[in-house]
């Protein structure tokens, strides 16, 4: 078996397109957890509120921070 | 006939909270935030507590329940290891790599985030006066259901699999007279002891029914 196959620059451009459009998704998605964390929190408070409210936020972060590498990189 | 000056109005209850020093001694009580049986918890609320109430259990799914997702979420974060063993991505430039196996541990994040928050926010609370069992069946539904500790019928303890016998936990299911529905406190550690403070509340909660106490 020879070298793998290389995808083509019209298979990349669409990768790309993809990928943004899941990574948007996403940011999304971690603002719906961090507007959970608060609904959760308002409904049981046991002491954790603060570090989970970070993660929370952390994760919101994360998805952002990946959008713009992944805009930057691709 | 006392109950109808008791009718509509919740029942004052005489159920004292152990002093400090006598609670830490106590089987079960922690102030460990994350524990799954916790008698007496501290500085726990939640919606929609009465003033006077007093939260007697908190409970949530034994810890070992959470040994699934963990061992999935253990071989996410090292699925990316094996591709130096299987190239699957070596079709794609390095940059579209690197931002997929990022990708990648993004999700596996997010995953291990929601198993645990499901984990820690579905809980089952007995107070003085009700019982709770709070459900967050995914990120947008969530589910609430308590009960009069007075209209507990029946409590039955189910413990069936060799694992739920060596690590002591089982589900407690509490019949009821009123309109909700079955209560089920599922996979809670200790379930004998569960069910034993369970009936003893009610009996206490008869008892000032009887007595025609209203707050």
């Amino acid at each position: 078996m020879g070298e793998l196959a290389q995808a083509t620059p019209i298979f990349l451009f669409i990768a790309k397109g993809v990928i943004l459009l899941f990574l948007g998704i996403y940011i999304i998605f971690a603002v719906v957890v961090l507007r959970q964390i608060g609904l959760m929190t308002t409904t049981l408070k046991v002491g954790l509120e603060g570090t989970l409210k970070v993660f929370g936020y952390l994760h919101l972060i994360l998805a952002i921070g990946l959008f713009l590498i992944a805009l930057l990189l691709l | 006939m006392p109950d109808l000056f008791v009718a509509g109005g919740h029942h004052k209850s005489t159920h004292k909270m152990p002093p400090e020093d006598v609670l830490r001694k106590m089987p079960g009580h922690t102030r460990n935030p994350l524990s799954a049986y916790c008698y007496y918890p501290h500085n726990v609320e939640f919606f929609n507590k009465d003033s006077e109430e007093k939260i007697v259990l908190l409970l949530r799914r034994h810890p070992i329940t959470n040994l699934q997702w963990i061992i999935i979420a253990v071989f996410m974060l090292l699925a990316p290891l094996a591709l130096d063993v299987l190239p699957l991505l070596n079709f794609l430039p390095g940059n579209f790599q690197t931002v997929a196996i990022m990708l990648w541990y993004l999700l596996t994040l997010a995953f291990i985030f929601e198993q645990f928050l499901t984990w820690f926010f579905n809980v089952n609370i007995v107070t003085d006066e009700r019982l709770f069992d709070v459900d967050f069946v995914n990120l947008l539904y969530r589910e609430i259901t308590d009960a009069n500790l007075g209209n507990i019928e029946d409590v039955t303890v189910k413990i069936g699999s060799v694992i739920r016998t060596v690590f002591n936990y089982g589900d407690v299911l509490i019949q009821t007279a009123g309109e909700v529905p079955n209560i089920e406190f599922d996979a809670v550690p200790h379930p004998d002891q569960v069910a034993k403070i369970l009936r003893g509340l009610s009996v206490e909660e008869e008892i000032e029914r009887i007595e025609g106490r209203v707050r």
